[in-house]
């Protein structure tokens, strides 16, 4: 099965990147979503676009350590019923030296479509969020 | 496919001329590139080498494609780790393009050997080099030297 992994080094705390994932306020800034759930393992989360209404991706909760790693599934709604068919995403975030936030993102169990799209998508998401957490602005053009 | 890659996007707030001069300039690599730089006159069939200041020469090459500020093709052989050595030339190809206010900057580092140990070290390095350029581009503060004890020391 494919796998997808990117690494980034981001000057901030592990708590403003865990948060930057988390919490809405932050993530509808550079993700043009939002990924909301109360983050506890065994919750369910939903990646919402900002109409509030639309879900593109969900899934459930299978790890949580704030603010040092998240494990959720990840599959597109029409997929619910299709288990083969979901894929993993696994957050690890570190402190690397003072100052600088080490986060992995690992997405993996992907079939070759999702793969393609991740791999365009991942690289997006998170320059755009280190964007956001270093200079306070995302570019808006996703 | 045989061989072994490792492929980099990031997105860079900043024209693709700046992103260009970043890469190629050594007053720039040594703010980001934990104080090493390189030298080459960047146009196509030129030699290429690259110097850090705990170990002089570190990888040499030459330039096979130059198309300022889009595209370089860098025929790239480390030289001071003789298990890197021994694996002979990677052809590195570094593409830049304008999208919008941003540059997306895709580093695409291939080696004609399977399990290859030089992709394996460039795939820890990349992020950390291509991450302080973005932060030194955007808040002109780049972020030192984030390699491991371990790994600068080598």
């Amino acid at each position: 099965m494919n796998s997808f992994v990117y690494v980034t080094y981001i000057q901030a705390t592990p708590q403003k990147v865990w948060d930057a994932i988390t919490k809405p306020d932050v993530t509808r800034q550079f993700w043009m979503h939002t990924n909301d759930s109360d983050w506890k393992a065994g919750s369910d989360w939903r990646h919402t676009r900002l109409d509030g209404d639309t879900v593109d991706v969900q899934g459930k909760v299978l790890e949580s350590d704030p603010p040092k790693r998240l494990i959720i599934s990840w599959f597109a709604p029409h997929k619910a019923a299709n288990p083969e068919l979901h894929s993993r995403v696994q957050f690890d975030i570190s402190e690397h030296k003072p100052g600088i936030a080490r986060l992995e993102v690992s997405h993996t169990d992907l079939q070759p479509d999702v793969l393609n799209g991740v791999s365009i998508g991942w690289p997006q998401v998170l320059s755009n969020m280190k964007s956001l957490l270093e200079t306070g602005k995302a570019a808006s053009m996703w | 496919m045989a061989g072994s890659s490792f492929v980099y996007v990031t997105y860079i707030r900043s024209p693709r001329e700046k992103v260009w001069e970043a890469l190629t300039k050594p007053e720039y690599q040594k703010i980001y590139w934990f104080g090493g730089y390189q030298e080459s006159t960047w146009k196509a069939g030129a030699e290429w080498k690259m110097f850090m200041p705990e170990h002089g020469l570190t990888d040499s090459g030459e330039i096979l494609e130059s198309d300022p500020p889009n595209r370089i093709v860098i025929k790239w052989r480390n030289e001071f780790r003789p298990n890197l050595k021994e694996e002979g030339y990677a052809r590195c190809v570094m593409e830049l393009a304008q999208e919008a206010d941003l540059t997306k900057l895709t580093i695409t580092h291939t080696i004609d050997k399977e399990n290859s140990q030089f992709i394996q070290a460039v795939s820890g390095g990349w992020p950390r080099i291509l991450s302080s350029l973005q932060s030194y581009l955007e808040t002109g503060r780049a972020h030192g030297d984030t390699r491991a004890p371990a790994e600068a020391k080598k």
